[in-house]
């Protein structure tokens, strides 16, 4: 019987999962406009940025070359992995279907298109892993499909390319508590074991 | 003083030998009836709550109980290596924080896999000898209590070294399945023993699919107290430590070693003597079916392993689901074993009750290769909902065959039960480094390649048990031997004993053990055994 139940609860999720699915299946990053907008990304400071701390400057305005700049509704300002941080890591693959890419999972800022230059202050926050990245906008209509994009380095990706130092995530409370009841795990056996050696030892004498 | 006197006179439990032989053919429930009551008027059985055969083993199991000492080292025993098997795959749903945190690449994913089962080589070698020394009670405490600080100390990893090297530490505590096991062989009645270990290895293996699902939950509720992710998952492994800690003092305060008592006090008042390790170690070492079973388990447990440690990122990564999802479908892989290997155990009792150990041979074969199978086709699967199916097939298949094994395990030796349980179950964790180092640790093969290898690595692997012969019992293409001396079980289990250790009476447990075995050869065997008498008159009967 559990068996069924989550056969038939399995196939329902799954369900769910296609119908979700079925609309953006098709949509491609080449299809894209590329450089429909003028992206740049300025560090607060030289070096590896601190997650949590530094910062970055990111401004964007359309570029004379756009042609699909009516569709334009919203804009998704996005922090992207350069290739070096790709390497040996599938789950940060680029894909050219834009449901499957990975490549862009940190999301800056989305604002409403405006025609007028725009700019944003983006404290990197706290959970953005160690590695090199770069920031790339995309341009999205009405229906939620994104149309165009910039970028703040070239097509190689290779340019303009930071990088950023993750926080540790270690507290000195977490390693105080870890060491106590470690310790008390370790003493509380010992108790037990020359305890018993010692009763046992008692009765045979007896 | 000739060696074979022992199986005639004086010797416990044949002057009962018309007697076993009819308690052998009807349903395993019945009580040890008044007839042995009435021999041994002082028998120490009735303080039993379970009906008990000749070696205090119970010949009932009633998973819903919890007297003493039976039932209750059941529980403590599958409890205990739930908590374990929650411990060792605790930081399976949550890689997709810890590969941010400490900047992991795939390799370095796949090694700390690796680490986390390999470790348990070692430590369920050295619990087979703990237990047959020290006791289960003991092998089960230092198993959970001297890990709990490795589970704590996730909160100073830093890098990826550090990481892999705390996972090679959590995983020794893996050793609590040899102590669980062994525990629930010298608890309970061959007749029954592939149900009780099929139930016990298969509700403590569920911790690897409960863990899919406790981790993230336990994970989120720490984030919404403030804290970030880098720092939250640190703190999630706080609570499988707690639950070892409780668990080890648990087992050491309300827990048995065998049904007469505690083993030191066994030991020091002389009712259980005192083995020699080098005997015991040679004894197991030296049967060729413990490395059969040793490879067989490394390809049916083995793979379990290893999907506990892949399967939630591959769900997360190929089908794009949330991290919460991906562990609810890597938990239902893990949560069949709740009846899929107790159903393994069932089958392998069934099958000995109507084929022997024959039978028992061929369940272990084709539980097993079938599971390979359906491990193949989740491979191959590119869509969610047959990935899905595939994969409980693959797990109900998987699970029953680790309790099937366990159904034969314990008839390969008693001398050495503990060790081989110990070797065994290494197997077990040895096939799973050996997986996920060749299939899981590279980009040379994309994760879904290398599931479906491993199935065909898996069905390869399992012929060796056609290879596994008894010669009281037969094996899967062959009969029991004609021999006269070479078909009994006193012979097979006697065999581990000297001459010299026989005269002093050392062996006695096993001669037990051996004619409480008989049950292995079958429903035919079985009715041929009754004496002469019945054939006659029915005044008789």
């Amino acid at each position: 019987m559990a068996i069924h139940k989550s056969l038939f609860a399995s196939l329902l999720i799954c369900l769910l999962f296609q119908i979700s699915h079925g609309a953006t299946k098709e949509r491609l990053f080449s299809d894209l406009e590329k450089g429909a907008l003028e992206v740049t990304a300025k560090p607060s400071r030289e070096g590896v940025l601190d997650a949590g701390i530094d910062k970055l400057s990111i401004t964007w305005k359309l570029s004379s070359t756009a042609t699909k700049e009516a569709e334009f509704t919203t804009i998704k300002v996005k922090l992207c992995y350069a290739p070096v941080s790709q390497v040996d890591r599938p789950w940060r693959k680029t894909e050219n279907e834009l449901f499957k890419d990975k490549s862009c999972p940190h999301k800056i800022i989305t604002r409403a298109y405006d025609k007028s230059p725009q700019s944003f202050e983006y404290t990197l926050e706290r959970d953005i892993p160690t590695g090199t990245y770069f920031v790339r906008a995309y341009a999205v209509d009405a229906k939620d499909h994104e149309v165009a994009f910039g970028q703040s380095t070239n097509e190689a990706k290779s340019t303009n390319l930071f990088s950023v130092q993750a926080i540790s995530g270690r507290h000195k409370s977490l390693d105080i508590a870890s060491v106590c009841f470690s310790v008390f795990s370790v003493l509380a056996l010992l108790v037990f074991f020359v305890n018993e050696k010692r009763k046992a030892k008692i009765e045979q004498s007896k | 003083m000739a060696p074979n006197h022992s199986n005639e006179n004086g010797s416990i439990g044949s002057s009962l030998h018309g007697v076993t032989a009819r308690e052998q053919i009807f349903s395993f429930s019945v009580e040890d009836g008044p007839s042995s009551q009435a021999i041994r008027s002082d028998d120490p059985t009735a303080k039993f709550a379970l009906p008990v055969d000749s070696e205090h083993r119970a010949k009932v199991f009633k998973p819903l109980s919890f007297a003493k000492p039976h039932m209750r080292a059941f529980h403590l025993g599958w409890i205990s290596f739930f908590t374990c098997f929650i411990s060792t795959f605790a930081a399976a749903p949550l890689v997709p924080v810890i590969r941010d945190n400490l900047d992991l690449t795939k390799t370095d994913i796949g090694n700390a896999g690796v680490a986390s089962v390999s470790g348990a080589i070692f430590s369920r070698l050295a619990m087979g000898a703990v237990c047959d020394l020290l006791g289960a009670r003991y092998g089960t405490a230092f198993s959970l209590m001297l890990s709990a600080p490795a589970v704590f100390s996730m909160s100073f990893v830093a890098d990826a070294g550090s990481y892999l090297a705390v996972r090679f530490m959590i995983g020794f505590c893996l050793a609590t399945f040899v102590s669980c096991q062994y525990w629930t062989s010298v608890m309970f009645t061959g007749k029954i023993i592939g149900l009780v270990n099929g139930c016990a290895g298969g509700w403590g293996d569920m911790g690897g699919g409960v863990t899919q699902l406790l981790m993230p939950m336990v994970f989120h509720v720490i984030k919404l107290t403030g804290a970030t992710p880098f720092t939250a998952w640190r703190f999630a492994f706080f609570i499988p430590g707690f639950l070892q800690i409780i668990m080890g003092i648990l087992v050491l305060t309300l827990g048995q070693d065998l049904p007469d008592g505690n083993l030191s006090t066994l030991q020091k008042s002389g009712q259980v003597s005192k083995d020699k390790f080098s005997k015991v170690f040679w004894f197991a070492v030296k049967n060729y079916r413990t490395w059969i079973l040793f490879v067989l388990y490394g390809f049916s447990m083995g793979v379990e392993l290893t999907i506990n440690n892949v399967i939630s990122g591959y769900f997360y990564d190929r089908f794009n689901l949330t991290l919460h999802t991906a562990g609810i479908v890597a938990a239902s892989f893990g949560m069949a074993n709740f009846f899929a290997r107790p159903f393994g155990g069932y089958a392998s009792d069934v099958a000995a009750r109507l084929f022997g150990m024959r039978g028992r041979l061929w369940t272990l074969w084709i539980l097993q290769t079938v599971g390979a199978l359906f491990c193949i086709w989740l491979g191959r699967a590119s869509s969610l909902p047959i990935a899905i199916l595939a994969m409980m097939l693959f797990s109900v298949g998987t699970q029953a065959a680790c309790g099937a094994l366990f159904g034969v395990a314990p008839f390969v030796s008693r001398r050495s039960l503990g060790l081989i349980s110990g070797l065994t179950g290494a197997g077990g964790n040895f096939g799973s480094g050996v997986t996920q180092l060749l299939f899981f640790s590279s980009s040379r093969f994309s994760t879904a390649e290398g599931l479906s290898l491993m199935g065909v690595m898996a069905v390869v692997c399992t012929i060796p048990v056609a290879f596994i012969h008894f010669p009281q019992w037969g094996s899967m293409f062959l009969r029991p031997s004609q021999h006269e001396e070479r078909s009994k079980e006193e012979h097979y289990y006697g065999g581990e004993w000297t001459e010299e250790e026989k005269s002093l009476g050392l062996h006695e447990g096993s001669i037990k053990f051996a004619e409480n075995s008989r049950s292995e050869r079958g429903r035919k065997a079985v009715l041929a055994d009754i004496p002469t008498p019945e054939t006659g008159s029915p005044a008789h009967v």
